[in-house]
This record gives C-alpha cells, structure tokens and sequence, in this order.
C-alpha cells in the first residue's frame, strides 16, 4: 500500500468514525428531546375494568374468570380455564403473554415483584409488582372458581 | 454529465440524514406544543434510533459483497441501460418500486425474511423515529438477491443502488401520525401515512396488508391492498409485542425463536415449515399464523363461532 492510499484509507476511516459519533449525539439529543417533551400515549394503572378490556382484544376469544391486579397497576394475572393470561406495562404500552395457571401459581416471588417465565425469545420475561394487599397467588376461593 | 455505471454519485439515505433529524425534532416539538398527532416515549424512540445506527453499521459490514456480487452480475447483463437515459430512470423507477413490493411481501409471509423485517416493526408506536428502526440482518437474510435481476436485465449497479435509496427515503415521511390523510388522487397512486399505518397495525383485519414502496398502485393489482378506516384505528407493533426494549432482542429474537423450534423439528418438512412457512406456522396448528387470526376475526364479525369458524380451515398453512 502506497503512503498516499494509506493516507485516503486513513482520512476515510476518521470520516467514518466522525459520521459514527455524530450519528451517536444526534440520537443522544433526540432521545432526550423525547423525554423532555412528555408527549407518551396515556397509560394509566389497570383495574379490572381496564384488563378485561385489553384481554378482550389480545384474547379475544377467551373468557376471563378472575383478575389479579399488580400493586402498582402497572401489569395482571388474569386466570382463563387453565391458562394465565397476563398483561405488563412496557414504557407508555402493554404486553400480553399467557402461560398455564399452574406455571404462573408457582413462579418466583423476588424483590417484592413476581416473575413469571416464558418460552418465548421476543419476551422471556415479565415481572409484576407485588404487596401484602395483593399478595401473589391470589387466595383460592376468590380466584379459583376451578378449584 | 458522465455517470459512474458501478460507483453511486451519491447515496440519497447520507443525504437525508440530516432532514431525518430534524424532521423527527420537528414533529416531537410540535406535538408537545399540540401541534400535530404525534406520540413518543423515550425508551422506544432510542430503540428505534439505535436500531437505525446499527442497521448503518450492519450495512457496512455486508454492504461490500452485496455489491461484489451486483458488479459480478453485471457482467452478464442482457442489455446496455444508459444511466444518462432519462428513460432508464423511468423504467428503473417501476420496476425497482415492483421489486420492493415482492421483497416486501416475501419479507411478512416468509418466517425466515420476516425473522430479519420484523425488528421494523416491534415499536408499538408509529413517528418518524419508528421509520428508521432498520434491520440489522438483512444481507444475511439475502433479500438483496431479488434485486440481481435488474443487473441482469442491464440496469447499472450504481442506479438501481441510487433507485433503493430514493425509495428507502421516500418511505421515511409515511411513518406518521401527523398527516391524516393526502389528497384522494395521491392516496390512489402513492403510498402515503394512512396506507402505512394500516400496514404497521396489529388489528386483525389489517395483517398483511399494504406491501407498498413509493407506489400503492401494486397492493391494489396484487389484492393486499387495505384502507383505513377511522372507526378501527390503528393498534401498531406485532401479534405478540415485545417484553423489553433489548435492541439485541429487536433484532435477534425471531432468528432465536427460529433455531428453537429448528432444534424441536422431527422431520425435514417441519424444519422446512418452521423456517419458510408463513410466521407462526406450526406442525400442529397451536400456533396463529395471519391468515387464521384474520378468519377467525372475520368469523367473529359474522357472529359464527370463534371455535369453529366457517371456512377456517383450523390446520397450518403448509409451507
């Protein structure tokens, strides 16, 4: 390699590497632009009205029999037959995911959060906020209308 | 004017860098000041930005064999195109726009296309941020090969790569909620925000649908074609959304869900169903692929039973 292409190789490189962080603190300013400006979807905390609302157009053929509300509204476990069906709050939106009952009875409580599993790479997953006013599982009489 | 037949004078995408950014600045400041319709949340908007600089960087990586081989193909080439020829651009205009629908449609019919398309459209938001949540995986996936035939016809390297860019820009200003609808003789020949909306939903009835590059005229030959209607609006991102803002789950999860079910496979059949069959094909049918979330939808419409819809057949599409 002759001095002179080594030289436009190099003077390449750095153009490339000076487009590459210019591209880094423009995403760097918009992102904090969107965050500044406070424009999301309107997410409030679930109720029960609000879950079987959501389950109806992510499920929309299942019936739900019983819900499960997150301490802080922000995701459910709702029981369908033997299935769980659950909603989680992602940024100023909701992800659905369903899981057998039983699965979703005996997963892992952690940090006051309980965090439930899935065979699925596109959302692992998704944990949901626990208290002593709604404790996970849910007491069987209320929830189990199966049991 | 001498035009390089193999090297682009210009790339259009690096040009309209900068109208992206400002652009996307533009459309957060007026809809904060309830200017305009438009929704953003900054997690997401880093995401689809982020997934943007890595489809560049992916780019570069693949985008030098890619070319090797378009100026390999060249070499056979059946006629002569003049670049100068304003009639060449004419033609390549069509014809490059018909080549992005059939990649387009191939890309969300086809698991293993869709694998590397669907990274576009896991935002659950639709902005001009969304539009540049690029692929990270396309080389790989070689959907570039649908555009060979061009070379081959006689069509420069150098211009169908300028016609792919011009597209590509193109399509960034439908990803919004901004403009509701453009006049009725522009909605008929072009895509435009309305069309695009529809084709980013998740809503049953718009799966599938609206496959268009610059020209809307091929989805409404082709039958794929669907309007939006205002009393169903738009509920964007995929069947089953997301569970984090992983830019590595953006762009790998359906490729992981792939080598899954590969190592599940027991036969060459369903190897080949989990991997060219429509996306969420399955052996056994447990799984909804868009055809039968959209006969189901349409059976619920008819009041029939979602547990047996008329006319669904409930098993896979075979591949």
């Amino acid at each position: 390699m002759t001095i002179r292409k080594r030289g436009e190789a190099l003077t390449g490189m750095n153009g490339q590497t000076i487009q590459l962080l210019g591209s880094v603190l423009a995403i760097a300013a918009m992102v904090a632009l969107a965050a500044w400006a406070r424009i999301p979807k309107p997410c409030p905390p679930l109720d029960e009205e609000s879950v079987r609302r959501r389950l109806a157009v992510e499920y929309p053929d299942d019936l739900v029999d019983a819900v499960w509300l997150a301490a802080d509204g922000a995701g459910a476990i709702s029981r369908s037959g033997d299935r769980a069906l659950v909603l989680a709050r992602l940024g100023d939106c909701w992800v659905a995911r369903d899981l057998p009952w039983a699965s979703a009875l005996t997963s892992r409580i952690r940090g006051g959060r309980v965090r439930l599993k899935f065979n699925d790479p596109a959302a692992p997953r998704l944990s949901l906020a626990v208290s002593g006013v709604n404790p996970w599982p849910p007491s069987e009489p209320e929830s189990d209308p199966y049991g | 004017m001498t035009l390089d037949p193999l090297k682009p004078a210009f790339d259009p995408v690096t040009l309209a860098i900068p109208i992206f950014v400002l652009t996307i600045i533009g459309e957060i400041v007026l809809s904060r000041f309830g200017k305009i319709k438009a929704r953003y949340e900054a997690r997401d908007t880093a995401t689809s930005l982020l997934m943007g600089l890595g489809s560049s960087v992916a780019g570069l990586i693949t985008g030098g064999a890619i070319f090797a081989v378009s100026l390999w193909a060249y070499q056979y080439r059946l006629f002569d195109i003049p670049m100068a020829a304003w009639w060449a651009w004419v033609v390549i205009f069509f014809l490059e726009d018909l080549t992005y629908y059939v990649f387009h449609r191939v890309a969300h019919e086809r698991r293993f296309w869709w694998a590397s398309h669907v990274n576009h459209h896991t935002s659950q938001h639709y902005n001009l941020a969304t539009a540049l949540r690029q692929t990270w995986t396309g080389g790989v996936a070689g959907t570039w090969l649908l555009w060979i035939p061009l070379t081959l016809l006689g069509f420069p390297p150098a211009m169908i790569a300028i016609q792919k860019g011009i597209s590509l820009v193109y399509q960034y200003w439908v990803h919004t909620e901004a403009v509701r609808r453009m006049p009725a003789w522009f909605e008929a020949i072009f895509n435009t925000p309305s069309h695009h909306r529809v084709h980013h939903a998740r809503n049953p009835q718009y799966l599938d649908s609206n496959y268009a590059g610059i020209l809307i005229i091929w989805d409404r030959m082709f039958g794929t074609f669907v309007a939006e209607r205002d009393e169903e609006p738009c509920r964007y991102g995929i069947v089953k959304n997301l569970g984090d803002f992983n830019i590595l789950r953006v762009a790998f999860h359906e490729w992981m869900a792939i080598g899954q079910d590969l190592a599940r496979a027991r036969s060459l059949r369903e190897m080949a169903g989990y991997l060219f069959g429509p996306p969420g094909w399955s052996p056994d049918g447990s799984r909804e692929t868009s055809k039968i979330i959209k006969a189901r939808w349409a059976a619920r419409q008819a009041g029939l039973s979602p547990e047996s819809p008329e006319g669904t057949d409930p098993t896979p599409v075979a591949p």
